[in-house]
């Protein structure tokens, strides 16, 4: 037996084709699999079945987080551990507190917001096995694909050629791992 | 996708249940116009009827200035996905002439009763603790700002401006339905070009005469911008609930979609946290800075003379928590944003808490002897809620009656394909 693959790679010539086989292959209960085109295809989202990125409940951990650090912060420094009066003001106040907790709150969201989704995208990656096919650099030109892992449950190298023959895709290809 | 449709009918269905909605609006607004004024005849205080006419007034001309705002903002940027729900801020802009109208009876009682209203217009109003207006150094260094014909003359202009900005941008939008010209969209981009700037210069001063002259002797930098953020966030608000009210009775099916809700949605979100950042920046810099000219004013609305805390406070919280932390949160939810009977709720909620903030600073002004603010919670709070009743009514009256004049979305905006296709 040769070396498992990666999956299999589909051909589809326009917009419509892909989009109906999206839809296809969402119905028979894939869940390990991709879409590529040239360029945002509006609505193919919903035809993959996708849900909505978990990035902004992130972005809400990291905010949360910035701004408890902000107010601990300025309690920390300057009611705990050296402690010092400026201006007649009280040592600790929600006031004063509350500009550094802002822009901290602002900066942890940033943060988690783009590692939350570079890590969910897996990124940075400096290999895929996609790549590896010859035909992969027409994704960024005039092709689309859609790709099925074979780490997918549902896969099964005859089941899932069917299926995607079945919903239109030319030049059925299996991918090296 | 967006060629205009060459061949649109001109003729407009009517619309009975928009002309039945108009006049029982009417009958509301003026029935609430007349119990005002029996307020203001009948109180044995007159000037808390009066303060509380100015609460409704304000509030309204706050939401048509939004609506102005925003449609001149969409302009300039070349908005695509606000285009249909532009058409009907359009109509609520009709409403500026009758705000002219009703604001003309608080300029004549400028004139007629001087410091009735304006406490400082009277320069023999005597002071709480120290002199008479007139011999008030703060006072005679404004004076060149604070005078009754400024004050007139520029309260005119502003709704000059405002009615001529509204009539130009509904003309060339209106007109541009029948013709279908691009030029009606260049007209805008330029109207809002110039109207940009007029607008911001006319909603600061206007809040600064209106309002926070009432305490003329406070300074605030942030005062037309924290009036601007109210403003907006009040048209924003109007147009999500004409939004879901145009989709639940049909109008809009298949004309918006989820999109629509969540971009007006996003805007709201930033524009409370806009509101929270310029409030909170006013507050912050008087609390660091400790000078009781600037003090005083939230003094006002925290403590008696005696120390003791005063009905503002839980105002000044009620704002703090109901103006930001609550639409804040809630508007971070994008289920929230698009679920069209909570965004509904919410923009209710921030319509309320606009009022709330409008009576944070207006209302105050009225003292008892020690000097202290009158509370809260007073048979001025029924003037306000019959004010806003009353010009409120006569608002929807205006929007309700320009309605069914236009068709229901520019269909020939060089952006209406774009827009009805709207996508994240």
């Amino acid at each position: 037996m040769a070396a498992p693959s990666y999956g299999l790679i589909a051909t589809f010539a326009t917009v419509p084709n892909l989009y109906q086989a999206a839809e296809k292959v969402r119905d028979a209960g894939y869940k390990h699999w991709d879409c590529i085109t040239p360029f945002p295809v509006h609505g193919l989202d919903k035809a993959m079945g996708l849900r909505r990125s978990i990035v902004p409940r992130i972005s809400l951990a990291g905010g949360i987080l910035g701004f408890c650090t902000g107010m601990t912060m300025i309690w920390w420094t300057g009611a705990y551990d050296y402690r010092l009066t400026v201006g007649g003001k009280p040592l600790f106040s929600p006031m004063f507190a509350f500009p550094v907790s802002y822009e901290l709150t602002i900066l942890f969201t940033a943060f988690a917001t783009i590692g939350g989704m570079l890590f969910l995208n897996g990124l940075p990656r400096h290999y895929h096995p996609v790549l590896k096919y010859d035909q992969i650099k027409r994704g960024m030109d005039d092709t689309f694909f859609i790709v099925i892992e074979a780490r997918d449950p549902r896969f099964n190298l005859a089941n899932t050629k069917a299926l995607l023959a079945q919903a239109g895709g030319q030049e059925i290809k299996e991918l090296e791992a | 996708m967006s060629t205009p449709a060459a061949t649109a009918p001109t003729a407009l269905a009517p619309d009975p249940a928009a002309a039945a909605a108009a006049t029982r609006a009417l009958i509301v607004g003026l029935a609430g116009l007349a119990l005002t004024a029996a307020g203001i005849a009948l109180s044995p205080d007159r000037h808390g009827p009066v303060l509380a006419y100015l609460v409704g007034m304000t509030y309204w001309v706050a939401l048509a200035i939004g609506m102005l705002m925003l449609v001149l903002i969409h302009h300039i940027v070349d908005a695509s996905w606000s285009v249909v729900i532009r058409r009907q801020w359009e109509h609520g802009l009709a409403a500026f002439k009758w705000l002219f109208l009703l604001f003309l009876p608080l300029l004549i009682l400028a004139w007629v009763k001087p410091g009735f209203v304006w406490p400082w217009m009277d320069l023999n109003h005597v002071l709480h603790g120290h002199g008479t207006v007139g011999t008030d150094i703060l006072y005679q260094k404004k004076s060149g700002f604070l005078n009754l014909p400024l004050f007139t003359g520029m309260t005119v202009a502003f709704f000059v401006c405002w009615i001529w900005l509204s009539a130009r941008l509904r003309r060339a939008s209106f007109t541009q339905d029948a013709d279908g010209s691009v030029g009606w969209t260049s007209v805008n981009r330029r109207t809002a070009a110039m109207g940009l700037p007029l607008g911001a210069l006319t909603l600061s001063f206007a809040a600064i005469y209106w309002v926070k002259s009432l305490e003329y002797h406070w300074f605030s930098t942030m005062y037309g911008v924290w009036f601007f953020a109210n403003c907006v966030r009040g048209a924003l608000c109007c147009g999500v609930l004409i939004m879901v009210w145009l989709y639940r009775r049909g109008d809009f099916k298949g004309i918006i979609n989820t999109n629509h809700f969540h971009s007006i949605g996003q805007l709201m979100l930033a524009f409370t946290v806009f509101w929270a950042y310029v409030t909170f920046s006013q507050y912050f810099l008087i609390w660091n800075a400790n000078v009781p000219e600037e003090t005083f004013w939230y003094n006002l609305r925290e403590v008696n003379h005696d120390g003791s805390t005063n009905q503002w406070w839980y105002v000044g919280l009620v704002i703090l928590f109901g103006h930001f932390v609550v639409p804040f949160l809630a508007l971070l939810s994008y289920r929230f944003k698009v679920t069209h009977h909570i965004i509904r709720r919410i923009a209710y909620w921030i319509l309320a808490v606009i009022l709330v903030d409008l009576c944070y600073n207006i209302l105050p002004v009225l003292k008892d002897g020690h000097g202290d603010s009158l509370p809260f919670l007073s048979l001025n709070l029924l003037w306000v809620v019959t004010s806003v009743i009353g010009v409120g009514g006569v608002c929807l009256w205006a929007y309700l009656r320009s309605f069914p004049t236009t068709k229901l979305i520019p269909i020939r905006d060089p952006r209406i394909g774009e827009c009805l296709t709207h996508h994240e």
